[in-house]
């Protein structure tokens, strides 16, 4: 009990970290950036964006810092995250929500593909040491691990939609199509989402194959391991049972230090195919300064990298009794 | 302190632990190490490219970098190798002169992010408390907060900001992976001799923390660097790439952000989109081979080292048996002779050996730490070879009629566990920690019988109760059994089958005194009832003058002595035997003063020529270092030593030789 505890207070602490974060940096700010942008936007924009970015920004309402600071809170404990200045007047929640979907289906989805698939060619090629997996793939991961992730996007939309025009080269869908739960309109977002779930794939991929290839061939040398070859078990139970599950320990301990990564490299490849997801949404807040935006879907990333830790925490529980005893 | 009691830091020349050559890794051997690897090999030479492209981009670049005075959007020509810009600038000068910021980058927030990280990390461990508590919560906190879009935010407010910006706020947020590493690694440093050594010579902390902890952390500490140095250049890249950099500055991100606006990839100047890419990734690569290649020489468990000619495995042409298997003897083995490979060569840690064992007998194998014991051990269950380091390279097993040496990995497996088991020094380690006692005990079962789940339940029970475990604790896990319980488990897991061999490996030397007597009369016990040999290593000579029928004296990879229990501890005949048992207090006898062994085992990898003991033995003469003696009959037991060439206890001869060793 204690244990969960523990990780539930580190969990709130985070979140209070992210956005106290959020609070701050405008503030910390050299040149006080909301005023500048003030300046830029006056006259421009409606008067209620305008209360909205001064409520925000605690501008023009004699509130001490302090008091800023608990409004503040308390407007993202009650979900107000203001109003969006790129879909003015759209709330900023409303906004957020849209984009979900797209990148819970894109990013989320390769990225528990990417850790399955890593750890289970880890696995196997740490198991057939010398072999022809173990051979390759290192030195080859390893260069890719170092590939920056929207230059993989630009050469796949180059090779693939540019040069030989098999696939949609941005955005989430034909915007011909119409938008309904039809098999032409599914079809058409697998068609679009194929290039960048690639590149995601191909560069998240890497990390985790090496950490579960060293994770295993550390635990392959563990005497329980040699042990199950004494019991004269068969090489599949061992590997699994005996290697892969203690092995996968580690490697979901990672997962967790890793995801911020992912994440990051999401982002920018969603900005290079123009997908609609949250990352787009993010450097298209930063690119308009609309500041309401941006904080609500840094927040956002962070709750995810919390929600992905949370289940990492769960799984590591599933197939670790001696995390269950300390909890 | 003697020679024998001594711990176990050099057993076998297998895998060592990563500390001991992370200890080592600072000087000379570290860049031994660096230079035969081939992935450190390769990224140290492409880093070095870039480095040098950064310090002299203005000797080496062809063309001004900023001049537009080429046309626009040219191909590859002689002129300019990877074309030109939309505006008419060269792009290879551009890549060279983008060459600087990257290098600036890299190694600006490596530094700061590992001297931030040095500084957390090893701070909070070695203070520990409150002061541990909170500078651990802030690097978790800031490790699990996204840092990339966290940089992008402070962008956004800060537009067009600096290099010099850039790399504090990279490297202010890039710290936390390393930070919790040093931490952890520090903590498992601070009860360690020589810390605790430090400690009580009333050593400042700051002075304990500078020379005596972080060298210790060399290897880490390049692998926070270099892992800091990659993210650092591929987060500036990004930032750049999306606008959030200096447009005008000569960086690689930059170009991209250049080529992306002017639709580089289909305006057909392609080169112009790819190559800043190609350097990126070219720099983050070589950081990425070095970091990974450091792993690999601060874990030799990744290392893969092979020897030429190993014979353990099925073979097409069987070497026949010397002599036919006598039917009394479950197990000759002859002229075993196992190998490490290492880098220096393979070092030979079995030398020749012979023994047999009788149905139903307890043999004991005893000698010092790293005489190979052990590796012997191992080499009978066949347990060695990828991924354990020791292969057997000459030989023979006759384990109940056939040749063990050269079973198929599929063969040996219906011979093991249902014909000869084994046990392992601590249950700790030999029992998976993630699976129950009933589980471990269910795979055997499964794996060597069609028994059914019920049928193996009451096996297990039984084989529990044997060993006077409740079996309520089928449902446990190993880390909720005590230590004796866990030996015991083992033990009984060992007895599923009622194999006719059991090899333990020093089962009771992680046991408490009390608990390891206990132990022993019930594994003695269960022997004579059941009718299983055992063949028993040890260092603790007192256990073996008990429980054994026969004791086997290893001494540098080689038999020393060989012969009854009851004669070898009356009348011990090699001086090693003699010294070991000198070694040793006796429960009952007169007190004695206890002389070590001086000296200790030689190098496996370079032996002493002649008798291996001849460095240490009290009565060495100069034929001893001559050749190797062999194994002499004395009243039907064996000795390796010259003083026993005719074949008798040779009173005189010891006499004259202790004078002549003085």
């Amino acid at each position: 009990m204690r244990f969960v505890l523990r990780r539930l207070a580190f969990f709130v602490v985070t979140l209070w970290a992210a956005v106290t974060l959020n609070f701050l940096i405008p503030r910390l700010m050299p040149g006080n950036a909301a005023l500048a942008m003030m300046s830029r936007y006056k006259g421009r924009i409606q008067p209620q964006a305008m209360h909205a970015i001064e409520i925000a920004f605690g501008i023009n309402t004699h509130q001490s810092l302090v008091h800023a600071y608990f409004t503040y809170l308390g407007n993202i404990v009650r979900g107000h995250f203001g109003i969006s200045l790129t879909f003015f007047p759209d709330a900023v929640s409303h906004q957020v929500l849209q984009a979900l979907p797209w990148t819970l289906g894109l990013v989320g989805a390769t990225t528990i593909l990417a850790f399955l698939l890593g750890t289970f060619i880890g696995l196997v090629s740490a198991w057939r040491r010398g072999g022809f997996l173990d051979g390759a793939l290192p030195p080859i991961f390893v260069i890719t691990s170092a590939f920056p992730y929207f230059w993989l996007a630009l050469l796949a939309i180059w090779l693939f939609s540019i040069k030989l025009g098999w696939l949609p080269e941005s955005g989430g869908y034909d915007v011909q199509t119409t938008v309904a739960w039809s098999w032409a309109f599914v079809g058409d977002v697998v068609r679009h989402s194929i290039l960048p779930a690639a590149t995601i794939l191909i560069t998240s991929i890497g990390g985790w194959i090496l950490t579960m290839r060293n994770n295993t061939i550390s635990v392959l040398a563990e005497d329980y391991v040699r042990m199950a070859r004494a019991k004269g078990l068969s090489p599949w139970r061992i590997m699994w049972t005996y290697a892969g599950r203690n092995a996968i320990l580690p490697n979901l301990a990672g997962f967790a230090m890793s995801l911020g990564f992912v994440v990051s490299g999401a982002i920018l490849v969603e900005f290079v195919f123009n997908y609609p997801g949250v990352g787009w949404m993010f450097l298209q807040s930063v690119e308009n300064q609309d500041y309401a935006l941006m904080q609500a879907l840094f927040l956002l990333l962070t709750v995810a990298v919390l929600l992905a830790i949370l289940v990492a925490d769960g799984a590591t529980a599933v197939l670790d009794p001696r995390t269950r005893d300390r909890s | 302190m003697t020679a024998i009691t001594a711990a176990e830091p050099t057993a076998a020349p297998g895998p060592e632990p990563p500390l001991a050559e992370a200890r080592r890794g600072y000087g000379a051997d570290l860049w031994r190490a660096v230079a035969r690897n081939r992935k450190a090999l390769a990224g140290l030479i492409l880093l070095m490219f870039f480095l040098v492209l950064a310090v002299f981009p203005g000797q080496i670049a062809p063309h001004d970098p900023q001049a537009t005075d080429f046309a626009p959007g040219l191909g590859a020509s002689s002129q300019h190798w990877f074309g030109t810009t939309a505006y008419g600038q060269d792009v290879l000068s551009q890549l060279i002169w983008g060459t600087r910021q990257s290098i600036i980058i890299a190694f600006g927030v490596g530094g700061l992010a590992t001297a931030l990280a040095v500084l957390v990390g090893v701070s909070a461990a070695y203070l520990g408390g409150l002061a541990d508590g909170v500078l651990s919560l802030v690097t978790d906190v800031l490790l699990v907060i996204p840092i990339f879009p966290l940089i992008i935010v402070i962008a956004a407010y800060e537009k067009n900001s600096g290099l010099f910006t850039l790399v504090i706020v990279l490297g202010a947020l890039g710290w936390s992976y390393g930070a919790r590493q040093l931490r952890s690694q520090t903590l498992s440093l601070r009860t360690r001799d020589f810390l605790e050594s430090a400690r009580v010579r009333g050593e400042r902390k700051l002075y304990v923390i500078v020379f005596e902890i972080l060298p210790t952390m060399t290897s880490l500490i390049v692998a926070t660097f270099l892992g800091g140095a990659l993210y650092a250049v591929l987060a500036a890249a990004g930032l750049q790439f999306i606008g959030l950099g200096d447009p005008n500055s000569q960086s690689w991100g930059t170009m991209l952000y250049w080529a992306e606006n002017n639709e580089a990839l289909g305006a057909n100047m392609v080169l112009w989109a790819i190559m800043p890419g190609i350097c990126v990734a070219g720099l983050g690569a070589a950081f990425a081979l070095l970091n990974y290649a450091f792993d690999e020489i601060s874990n030799p468990a990744l290392r893969m080292r092979r020897l030429d000619r190993p014979i353990d495995g099925p073979r097409t042409d069987p070497v026949p048996l010397h002599a036919p298997a006598a039917p009394d003897r479950i197990l000759e083995v002859r002229g075993l002779t196992v190998a490490y490979a290492s880098d220096d060569g393979p070092v030979i840690a079995v030398d020749d050996v012979d023994f047999d064992v009788g149905r139903g007998e307890f043999l004991g194998i005893v000698g010092e730490s790293g005489c190979g014991k052990s590796t012997l051990l191992y080499a009978i269950a066949r347990l060695l070879g990828p991924p354990f380091a020791g292969q057997i390279m000459a030989g023979q097993i006759v384990f109940q009629g056939r040749d063990m040496v050269a079973l198929s990995e599929r063969q040996l497996r219906h011979v093991r566990w249902r014909e000869f088991s084994v046990v392992m020094q601590s249950a700790m380690n030999a029992l998976n920690p993630v699976l129950s006692i009933r589980a471990q005990m269910r795979d055997a079962c499964r794996a060597h019988s069609n028994l059914t789940p019920k049928e193996i339940e009451e096996r297990s029970r039984d084989v529990l109760r044997l060993v006077s475990i409740d079996p309520v604790h089928l449902d446990s896990y190993p880390h909720q059994l005590s230590g004796g319980m866990r030996q015991r488990a083992m033990i009984a897991m060992a007895l599923l089958f009622t194999p006719d061999l059991i090899i333990m490996d020093e089962p009771t030397s992680a046991l408490d005194v009390v608990a390891q007597r206990s132990l022993m009369m019930q594994i003695k016990e269960l022997q004579e009832r059941l009718r299983f040999a055992v063949v028993f290593v040890t260092h603790d000579m007192s256990l073996v003058s008990h429980f054994s029928d026969r004791v086997l004296v290893m001494y540098a990879a080689q038999v020393a002595e060989f012969g009854r229990t009851r004669q070898i501890f009356e009348h011990p005949r090699h001086p090693y035997t003699q010294a070991l048992l000198d070694a040793f207090p006796s429960i009952r006898g007169p007190k004695v003063h206890l002389a070590g062994i001086p000296g200790s085992p030689p190098d496996l990898a370079r032996p002493p020529a002649g008798c291996r003991f001849a460095p240490r033995c009290p009565h060495v003469m100069p034929r001893c270092t001559s050749a190797v003696p062999p194994l002499f009959d004395v009243d039907r037991d064996l000795v390796r030593c010259v003083l026993y060439e005719s074949g008798e206890a040779p009173n005189d001869a010891l006499a004259t030789a202790s004078q002549g060793a003085v």
